[in-house]
């Protein structure tokens, strides 16, 4: 559009109206240099705060993934501890059984000793079983008790698995199961080991044979669960460096969103600084003359 | 006709047009900045023959001076409209503009403390309960973060409610500065048909008018016709509101009520004259009235029934889950969420007060199964649509500041046409200054030239030294 009159009036408002735009400018780019933020409302990129809201909660999620793995590891570290035990007693109750199996050699005392030492024993696994972590029987399930067998070896735990999620899909189990370690009632290591002491002192030979293959028999079950608890404590462990690389890669994008590159914004303030002082300038400079300055 | 003293009366007429010019030039420059004047130009018509020569009267003279005409009011009424046209329309896009600026800096998104940031708090907290069901602390946790929840989205729901509110009322404040300048209007075109009836001089009513006009179309995006008589009628959606002397009254019939609050009623607008009541429909208004209703009908609304769904979705899904599972005493769990389905996103509340009410487990008889907080830390229900409400938000906020900017570009443009046309100059008004200055100096010089030929005619004629 070709101008025909330029006016004051019509200088005096162009140069306001830029004045503030240039303004405007330099107080957008000083609020990125500020804040460091390239995003600091929904509409300065919408698609872009949708993206940085999703991976603000993914990181939350993957910080609660660190907790809740590093609980998983105490957990199953303090299982891993107790199946130790537990194959260590056991042991010695199947040296001790061994020993009673030689029933010609034994006096009835040497036997009693036996026993009496396998009574020991078998308070040593009641114990390893009652293990707890923060105050709960880590073989007791669910229960809310402090307990996970009576001192009958009855299992009084509630059935049930404890799990942690340590991954969006990746859940591990953190306990182990008392029931299938140590089985139950009559049926439970305690009820084996009372029977074997009672055959012991008998100098029942059949009795000690069962007992020690019971023995033999539980050993293995116990290895095969400290087997699992061992492949459980690597998945957590896996799952934990998975995390931190998740943890590095999701901040990394979240501020490759949300920030700014201060470089780029530091120019860009310059530049927008740059561009209001001369639009300052120039304003000065176009609204002083006019004839009145020239006529005498 | 050449008398001996007619050189006297042409020296006169130039005086007295020169003067004309001078204070034309001398108004000009004093309202510089006034709003809405629009410059002047004295116009000078040359006195000569009479326009029908009779039969026997002859002219034989070589003109009779000047008469100043009339004083010209320079404007172009085709540009007015225009920039009344694109002044509307600018203060439409700015209203919204500013309003949903203020909504979209109050949702806090992307950040640390919104309901985003509280939504992934409280998934957190149920993970944190499932670690330590045996825990007091983690259960009195889900509780504290489920009513930051709750409070995040009531937070929102109460500023949109406010900004609502607000609205209102500026809607109320604005109906009156519609209803004050259209019967101003209607007393300036008054007082237009007087001046033209008593042949005076319009020109400062006539600016009146047009600051009055513009300042209507900036309120409702009405049209202004021009009448015959000099005044303006103005249309607001098509309706008249000001014919010529009269002033009809724009109010809202519907909508809100006179004290700012929400009738329940949808928003609706009449113009009430002489003849009775017209309606006029809000889509047709717009201007800051036409923004403001549209926020109150639709935009706000539709942000609010965006958060009540976030409320209801994220409160139904886990109140499913938590009333399947079972709290610490092995009863079955209560709702964990209570909400109004006509406010959710405004009455959501946890609905529990002791902790031990937290129903974790997802098996009865009291144990410490975490079947239920394993499947709500887990739970992202609300989430989505939650994302898709604030990038819809940021979306609309984005677009219509792009479409402001444009709208400015186009207004700035009309503007400076229309500022070329009726802006003043001061460089140009003392050179007219200087200009009449000089040709008064010099008829003056005709008069005294004159008055030394008539004395020389007068008094030295004939007399011998």
């Amino acid at each position: 559009m070709s101008t025909l009159r330029v006016t004051q009036g019509m200088l005096v408002g162009r140069s306001l109206d830029s004045l503030q735009a240039s303004y405007e400018r330099l107080a957008a780019a000083q609020e990125q240099v500020s804040s460091g933020r390239r995003i600091n409302r929904p509409s300065d990129s919408p698609t872009d705060t949708a993206v940085a809201m999703r991976v603000r909660a993914s990181l939350k999620s993957v910080e609660q993934y660190t907790r809740n793995a590093q609980d998983g590891i105490g957990r199953l570290g303090t299982v891993d501890q107790a199946l130790s035990d537990v194959t260590d007693e056991l042991s010695r109750a199947r040296e001790i059984a061994i020993a009673g199996a030689n029933t010609a050699a034994s006096s009835p005392e040497s036997r009693a000793a036996l026993a009496t030492e396998l009574e020991q024993i078998r308070g040593g696994l009641l114990d390893a079983a009652n293990t707890t972590y923060l105050s709960r029987p880590v073989f007791g399930g669910v229960t809310a008790g402090t307990a996970a067998f009576d001192s009958a070896g009855n299992f009084v735990g509630v059935t049930g698995q404890i799990t942690r999620q340590v991954g969006d899909t990746v859940k591990v189990r953190v306990d182990a199961d008392g029931q299938a370690v140590f089985g139950d009632g009559a049926t439970s290591i305690f009820a084996d080991l009372d029977n074997l002491a009672t055959a012991l002192r008998a100098g029942n030979a059949a009795g000690i044979q069962t007992g020690l293959a019971a023995i033999t028999a539980r050993m293995s079950t116990v290895s095969t669960a400290h087997a699992d608890v061992g492949g459980a404590y690597k998945r957590i462990e896996q799952a934990q460096s998975t995390i931190e690389s998740q943890q590095l890669d999701l901040s990394s994008a979240l501020s490759e969103v949300e920030n700014v590159d201060i470089a780029r914004a530091s120019v860009n303030l310059n530049l927008q600084q740059m561009a209001y002082q001369a639009a300052l300038a120039s304003t000065a400079r176009v609204m002083q003359p006019s004839l009145l300055d020239f006529l005498h | 006709m050449t008398g001996t003293f007619s050189s006297l009366n042409t020296a006169l007429s130039a005086l007295r047009y020169q003067r004309v010019a001078m204070d034309v030039a001398s108004n000009n420059i004093a309202n510089l900045s006034s709003e809405g004047y629009v410059r002047r130009r004295a116009e000078a018509q040359a006195l000569g023959a009479p326009e029908q020569i009779a039969m026997w009267s002859r002219y034989d003279g070589v003109g009779d001076g000047v008469s100043s005409a009339s004083v010209t009011r320079l404007a172009d009424p085709l540009l007015d409209a225009r920039a009344r046209r694109e002044h509307g329309t600018q203060s439409y896009l700015d209203t919204r503009v500013a309003v949903l600026s203020r909504l979209e800096s109050g949702v806090g998104e992307p950040g640390a403390s919104g309901v985003s940031a509280a939504l992934a708090d409280f998934r957190n907290s149920w993970q944190d309960l499932q670690t330590h069901p045996e825990q007091g602390a983690s259960r009195s946790q889900v509780l504290a973060t489920g009513r930051a929840l709750a409070q995040a989205i009531n937070g929102q729901a109460s500023n949109v409610d406010s900004e609502l509110a607000e609205q209102r009322s500026h809607l109320l404040d604005l109906v009156s500065q519609i209803n004050s300048a259209a019967s101003s209007l209607a007393a300036v075109n008054r007082s237009i048909a007087d001046a033209n009836g008593g042949g005076l001089d319009d020109s400062d009513l006539r600016d009146q008018r047009d600051v009055l006009a513009m300042r209507l179309s900036e309120l409702t995006g009405s049209e202004a016709k021009a009448r015959p008589d000099g005044g303006v009628d103005v249309l607001v959606g098509g309706v008249p509101l000001v014919v010529g002397q009269t002033a009809g009254t724009f109010t809202i019939t519907g909508g809100v009520a006179p004290d700012g609050t929400s009738d329940g009623a949808p928003l609706s607008f009449a113009v009430v004259g002489s003849a009775g009541s017209t309606a006029v429909s809000p889509a047709a208004v717009g201007g800051e009235a036409g923004a403001t209703s549209e926020l109150i009908t639709t935009t706000l609304p539709g942000y609010r029934a965006g958060l009540d769904s976030v409320a209801s979705l994220l409160a139904d899904a886990v109140n499913a889950l938590h009333t399947s599972g079972y709290d610490l005493n092995g009863n079955p769990g209560q709702a964990f969420f209570s909400y109004d389905p006509l406010n959710a996103s405004g009455s959501l509340a946890v609905a529990l007060t002791d902790p031990d009410d937290v129903a974790a487990s997802s098996v009865p008889g009291g144990g410490l199964d975490t079947g239920v907080a394993e499947a709500l830390g887990n739970a992202q229900v609300a989430d989505e649509a939650y994302r898709r409400l604030v990038s819809g938000l940021g979306t609309e906020v984005a677009s219509s500041r792009r479409l402001g900017d444009n709208q400015r570009l186009l207004t700035t443009q009309v503007d400076n046409a229309r500022e070329q046309l009726v802006g003043v100059n001061i460089d140009e008004e003392t050179t007219n200054l200087m200009a009449a200055q000089r040709a008064y100096e010099a008829a003056s010089r005709v008069m005294s030239t004159m008055d030394s030929v008539l004395d020389t005619l007068i008094n030295r004629t004939g007399l011998v030294r």
